[in-house]
């Protein structure tokens, strides 16, 4: 059996110069292509890149927020508002509503830490279901229903979006790599070691309430980064964007990846964002395509996209066994 | 005295798993708890360990009173333990429970781990070094990179008795150590007890087995929840509130 | 006068149609552990098809409930052996098969019927008046088939031989295996009567409001809502809870304004859940 945290893919996790160059191509993508559209596309996979890889940060404590998109937008909508309306820089505003998001984060999920992960489910949903409903009511100060507008812009004066995608990838490779350092030392061993057994891990001096309010502070800091960044991009926010039905997108970002590696909520991202947008033209059919690779993924590979490779490489080697035998008999 | 134990009671609805339970431990003593199935002894490792609350009672550690306190706190203080059922961290290998395990001794602090400093490299490189030599001490180090759900039962239960010293207690709580083992392994586990009573860590277990109990220097038989017996296992072994208790009139082993 | 009895019989049918399609998801997921985040794009599908029979066969509405209901109960079958049964016990892979099963419903009835405002015709015409007081005999009747239904339910639930064996195997289901029973007999039986449940409440609430192709996100938050403050595993919890849940919906838009009324009530039930996170009749949490 393998583990379920698929540790010994270490080995087979690429070199390191292979994501230098990857970075690299992605970097240069600007080059390639101007047209404003596929920038923002490749902006908004950027964000919520962010958002999922932060979300799996979470869930290797054996924790299953249900309201990460509400967290998003709680970013968003706090540092929206604390520019529109305070006149504090974006600059300032963005990772200052990351932290705020953070605790906010935090203090729910501290009545909900020692209990059983299905509540902590079940908690977040409504809190993140109250998160929206909050933003709603907030009258002018939010915009309610008819959404925020007027948001102060990052770059302020600057039209063309390539500013703006070199942004948001440093914004997104920062992340990555801190959410990396995060899960890969002693702190994500022990929020995995939570995650199989809070009775051992306490046992060994683990604090079990601890960790997870950790795992869920560093979860929705970053998720509420991304949101605010997205805040001052957009310059426009509605809350339908961080709906329940926006939690369960981001979850499939994950589940499709793969959920139990690392890079696998990167690889759900890139793909359930990309590729339907190849199919844009199909307009109102083209939801079939994230339904068709929906599908493909939850019959055909249980281990999400990130499993692929070796997928491949099993059933190769079955066949090339069966040959083998066929041959000897 | 080490570990003092008074009036412990336990009501789990209205049905009482122990009841006004007295016990105490002194540095260095290797104490078995026996008494049969259900008496209570694994509730009672549980209350020592936080694992649930009791109703009444103190429990009190190294002049420390843990009652109620947090399990992990209480790992803090230096009581380690193994559990009957054995859970492991499953997905991780046998070199990672281990070192995992040692999570307090050394301690980094969460800034040192998380910008990866001198500080932290060298204690994980110590903790490395150290994991392998408990491995090696339970027999363990050939299959370091196995995961643990893969061992075989008895390997196991030796990386549980692994795992709880890497806690550096200086009370250890064995909860069955030796069920389901074969007699090789058995044979090793009472090595290996005998050893770690050696390096003066204070030794509590519960077992059916005789072979262990006869380690011990004092028994303690609970049964309902109650002392009905204390002493050295040889007296123990003929008391007749014990025989009772295990056979309703047959002798003990 | 007026006011209150709008508001009674709008809290008595929102409740029911609460408790109605919450009773279906509970079915799923206190047996099988299946989280059928699907069942709000089933109760939408229910009112869809009641209307789009009507229009096309040009049969009265009760004639078509009854269609729709054995239509979209029989799909629940299919549901359950093809996407459920499969993954059983895999929580990842269930949340994502309902999205996919989300996404082709909904686009489908979006590419069909596209996003105008359409509703059912009512299932009575006229106004009863008692005293002062006048109702309506729509509400009337959509109030009177969800408490029928619901009384039919409890029934089943309690006294029949069927209904003996789901709650055995929301217990414990690998002792109802051992004791003879057919679970995947009766968690087809099940599914097919939860999402037949769910259809009748998406037509009579398409009767009573409208239709649109995203009503089943709408209640699928309620129906997730009124299951955890009910309490896993619990069905008169349910009851209970979409009762409050029902109230607070009807009576908090006259006290507070718009989105502050939903707000208000999830920070109600946020209140209750903190009280009592394992819900009315959860189990004891003990870590």
């Amino acid at each position: 059996m393998d583990s379920r945290f698929a540790i010994k893919d270490r080995k087979a996790l690429l070199r390191p110069g292979v994501y230098v160059g990857l970075a690299v191509i992605v970097a240069l993508l600007p080059l390639l292509f101007s047209s404003p559209y596929v920038l923002h596309i490749l902006i908004l996979t950027f964000i919520y890149t962010i958002a999922a890889v932060s979300f799996r940060t979470i869930v290797i404590s054996g924790q299953f927020p249900l309201a990460h998109a509400a967290f998003m937008g709680l970013g968003a909508y706090l540092s929206a508002m604390g520019a529109k309306w305070l006149g504090m820089s974006p600059w300032l505003t963005v990772p200052l509503s990351a932290l705020v998001t953070a605790s906010i984060g935090m203090l729910i999920g501290y009545p909900f830490s020692r209990l059983r992960a299905l509540y902590y489910a079940m908690g977040s949903l409504f809190f993140g279901i109250g998160i929206i409903q909050v933003i709603y009511a907030g009258g002018s100060w939010t915009g309610g229903y008819s959404g925020l507008t007027g948001i102060p812009a990052l770059l302020p004066g600057i039209g063309s979006k390539v500013p703006y995608y070199y942004f948001f990838l440093g914004l997104a490779l920062v992340s990555i790599v801190a959410l990396y350092r995060i899960e890969f030392s002693r702190i994500g061993t022990n929020l995995k070691a939570i995650s199989q057994s809070h009775v051992v891990a306490s046992s060994v001096g683990i604090s079990e309430g601890g960790y997870r309010i950790l795992a869920v502070g560093v979860g929705c800091f970053f998720v509420g980064l991304a949101g605010a960044g997205y805040a001052h991009y957009n310059m426009v926010l509605s809350c339908s964007s961080f709906n329940f039905m926006a939690t369960l997108w981001l979850v499939m970002y994950v589940l499709i990846g793969g959920v139990n590696s690392f890079g696998g909520p990167i690889v759900g991202t890139i793909i359930l964002i990309i590729i339907p947008e190849y199919f844009r033209d199909l307009k109102m059919y083209s939801p079939f395509v994230t339904a068709v690779i929906l599908g493909i993924v939850v019959y055909l590979m249980p281990q999400g996209l990130v499993g692929l490779p070796r997928l491949v490489r099993s059933k190769l080697t079955e066949r090339r066994k069966i040959k083998k035998v066929s041959h000897a008999s | 005295m080490l570990l003092e134990i008074n009036g412990l009671t336990k009501y789990f609805g209205g049905l009482a798993a122990v009841r006004d339970f007295n016990m105490h431990i002194d540095d260095g003593e290797l104490l078995g708890l026996i008494g049969p199935n259900g008496a209570g002894k694994t509730t009672i490792f549980n209350l020592i360990t936080s694992i649930y609350k009791p109703t009444r009672g103190k429990i009190i550690f190294d002049g420390n009173d843990i009652t109620g306190k947090k399990s992990h706190e209480i790992a803090r203080l230096g009581i380690g333990r193994t559990f009957q059922l054995n859970p492991l961290f499953s997905d991780f290998t046998v070199l990672q429970n281990v070192s995992t395990s040692f999570h307090l001794h050394p301690k980094s602090s969460l800034l040192d781990i998380y910008f990866n400093t001198a500080k932290y490299r060298r204690n994980e490189a110590y903790i490395l070094e150290q994991s392998r030599e408990i491995l090696k001490m339970v027999g363990l180090d050939k299959v370091e990179n196995e995961l643990a759900k893969n061992l075989p039962h008895g390997y196991q239960k030796m990386l549980g008795i692994a795992r709880a010293l890497a806690v550096k207690p200086k009370l250890l709580i064995l909860d069955e150590p030796i069920a389901g083992m074969n007699p090789s392994e058995i044979d090793f586990t009472l090595d290996a007890t005998k050893k770690m009573q050696q390096q003066k860590i204070t030794i509590l277990l519960v077992e059916h087995n005789m072979k262990i109990l006869d380690l011990c220097e004092r028994v303690v038989v609970i049964d309902f929840g109650q002392k009905i017996a204390e002493g050295l296992p040889k007296d123990v072994r003929e008391n007749k509130d014990v025989i009772r208790a295990y056979f309703g009139g047959e002798r003990v082993a | 006068m007026e006011l209150i009895t709008a508001t009674l019989t709008n809290l008595l049918i929102l409740s029911s149609m609460y408790i109605l399609a919450a009773l279906g998801f509970a079915f799923l997921f206190s047996m099988l552990g299946i989280l059928n985040l699907a069942h709000g794009v089933i109760y939408m599908l229910g009112g869809y098809i009641g209307l789009s029979l009507i229009m096309v066969l040009g049969i009265n509405q009760w004639l078509a409930l009854l269609l729709t209901t054995l239509i979209v109960a029989t799909f629940g079958i299919f549901l359950e052996k093809y996407c459920f049964r499969p993954f059983v016990g895999d929580f990842n892979r269930i949340i994502m098969v309902c999205v996919v099963i989300t996404v082709v419903l909904q686009t489908s009835v979006n590419i069909i019927a596209g996003t105008q405002i359409l509703s059912l015709p009512p299932f009575a015409e006229g106004v009863l008046r008692f005293g002062p007081a006048s109702v309506s005999y729509e509400r009337i009747v959509t109030f009177a088939i969800g408490a029928v239904l619901l009384l039919a339910m409890t029934w089943f639930v309690n006294k029949t031989k069927w209904g003996q064996q789901m709650q055995a195997i929301s217990q414990d289901l690998e002792g109802a295996y051992l004791q003879g029973i057919n679970v995947h007999r009766v968690s087809a039986l099940a599914t097919f009567m939860g999402c037949g449940l769910a259809a009748i409440a998406g037509c009579l609430m398409g009767a009573y409001l409208a239709l649109g192709p995203f009503m089943g996100d709408f209640m699928l938050v309620k129906v997730l809502m009124v299951t955890i403050v009910a309490g896993v595993g619990s069905l008169s919890g349910i009851f209970i809870a979409g009762l409050i849940l029902g109230s607070l919906d009807s009576i908090l838009p006259l006290l507070v304004s718009g989105a502050a009324s939903d707000a208000t009530a999830v920070g109600i039930l946020v209140v209750l859940l903190l009280i009592r996170p394992q819900g009315f009749f959860g189990h004891e949490i003990e870590m």
